[in-house]
């Protein structure tokens, strides 16, 4: 057996945001993460990813994850914990390393705190690759607590009701493509609101990423269904999608990367569980990424976007990103 | 009404136009120019893939080795962890491999393998060797190891693996 190693990544922002009508334009900390990896052995290992957010008077600490690993093959690896749910492409690619992303925003579908899409899961997760030759082919099962009351967060002290929830997602990564990745997912749950009835959640996701930078493309799509347990009639739809298309020059311009992105959230009226949260959404994303450091990058962003017919808004972003590693 | 039809016009519009975009592109870079090619590159010798005496392989080909470069296949067929040994930055095997088969600039790898963690898909990145020398002693002692050196640098302390059927003095050997 090897000896136990150790090991830390750490990723952090900072960023200046000026929106129409907002007083509140101004400098930013964004979140400050550590990652640490302990392998206990050739096979054994325990991952956490700790958080620290800037809020209006403090400080907020969680644990975003964390996790114990047995990694029994490449065809079996079984954890337990607390996940970036595998969800679609960006929750579980980027998530709190801003460094990672070429944009300064997430997709509203996926950022902190969404609502439409379970960004947190607990509970065990089964995943490794098929035996499926060039295609590469890889799945995910995971089994576990469904959302917390607040369904924004996951359900981190024990399942709300009896129902769990389950996900499987498939994904591949062609061998004779190198650089591009497809996969989709159906996640499962039973959500119970305070005072309201209890709502069954199926989510689907698509996706498609061409991760090489010049270009880079990455789009993905959701749909989710939502009816009363115990009235199915009471229903309703969301959809969401989102395509992203970066570019990285080359020459004496291969520090820069523009980028641009557009995105649209769809919620019906009549959603038992979304119907009247206002999450209707769509907006044009145009940014350039300037790689100044191999370990550090400032990014300027303009969005325009409309939440739920309000009139559209303009906003524009600056931000330092960086990742302490030592590789 | 009629803002909200044009918007949203303007918006369907917006769509068609980023789609064709990113189709053209996306068709384009299946045969890109080699924007990752180092135009001083230098191979004085064929690089010779290299593992630990007791690996049961001893051939691999090209598409399996960068699945194992790119940690994509983490363990040998007998459940042995692969270690994977990489040269640190400034070394011609380390420029050759990057262009080879990572097909990734400096930054690229660096950022794939910091990716990697993130996602907690490896428990660790490649393990950085300054030497040859070192590469040679590590791959001695470590089961599970993998590396590459220069093939007129091997010794008979590790075992050299044919890429492709090919070894680095046969013609046609994909590393050369």
């Amino acid at each position: 057996m090897s000896e136990p190693e150790f090991n830390i990544l750490g990723f952090g922002d900072i960023s200046y945001v000026s929106q129409d009508g907002n007083n509140e334009d101004g400098f930013f900390v964004g979140q400050a993460v550590a990652h640490l990896t302990a392998s206990l052995s050739d096979s054994f290992g325990v991952f956490g990813e700790f958080s620290l957010t800037g809020k209006d008077s403090e400080y907020s600490v969680e644990a975003e994850r964390l996790m114990v690993k047995f990694d029994f093959s490449d065809r079996f690896k079984l954890s337990a914990g607390r996940y970036h749910s595998p969800i679609g492409y960006w929750n579980s690619a980027f998530h709190h390393g801003a460094w990672l992303q070429t944009t300064i925003s997430r997709p509203e579908v996926v950022k902190f705190g969404s609502k439409l899409v379970p960004i947190h899961f607990v509970g065990v997760l089964l995943e490794g690759a098929l035996p499926s030759g060039d295609l590469g082919l890889s799945y995910k099962v995971g089994f576990g607590n469904g959302r917390h009351g607040n369904i924004a967060r996951a359900g981190d002290a024990g399942d709300i009701n009896s129902d769990k929830a389950w996900l499987v997602q498939l994904s591949s990564k062609p061998k004779r493509m190198f650089g591009l990745e497809l996969g989709m997912d159906i996640y499962s749950d039973e959500v119970t609101l305070p005072a309201s009835p209890n709502v069954d959640e199926t989510t689907i996701t698509a996706y498609a990423a061409w991760t090489k930078e010049s270009p880079e493309v990455i789009f993905e799509y959701m749909h989710s269904e939502h009816k009363l347990v115990n009235d199915s009639s009471a229903s309703g739809d969301v959809n969401a999608w989102y395509g992203q298309v970066a570019y990285r020059l080359s020459g004496k311009h291969r520090l820069w990367k523009p980028y641009v992105r557009v995105e649209q959230t769809d919620v019906d009226s009549s959603d038992p569980l979304l119907g009247g949260e206002g999450l209707d959404y769509d907006a044009g994303v145009l940014g350039v990424r300037w790689d100044f450091n191999p370990y550090a990058a400032i990014k300027a962003e303009y969005r325009n976007e409309e939440f739920s017919d309000a009139g559209r808004e303009n906003n524009f972003r600056l931000q330092i990103s960086f990742v302490l590693a030592k590789l | 009404m009629n803002d909200r039809a044009t918007m949203q016009a303007h918006l369907n519009k917006l769509i068609r136009k980023f789609m064709h975009i990113a189709v053209c592109m996306l068709l384009w870079s299946v045969a890109p120019p080699n924007v990752y090619a180092a135009d001083d590159l230098v191979t004085p010798s064929p690089i010779a893939i290299v593992v630990h005496e007791s690996t049961g392989v001893s051939n691999l080909s090209l598409a399996e080795l960068r699945s194992i470069f790119l940690a994509d296949q983490q363990f040998w067929s007998d459940r042995t962890r692969i270690i994977l040994l990489v040269r640190a930055p400034q070394s011609d095997e380390r420029d050759f491999v990057l262009n080879r088969i990572y097909q990734m600039t400096e930054a690229q790898f660096r950022r794939y393998w910091i990716a990697k963690m993130f996602r907690s898909e490896v428990p660790r990145g490649p393990k950085i060797v300054f030497s040859t020398d070192v590469t040679l002693e590590l791959v001695v002692a470590i089961p599970g190891s993998i590396s590459f050196i220069r093939a007129d640098e091997v010794t008979d302390d590790v075992k050299v693996v044919r890429i492709d059927g090919k070894l680095p003095s046969d013609s046609g050997y994909p590393l050369k």
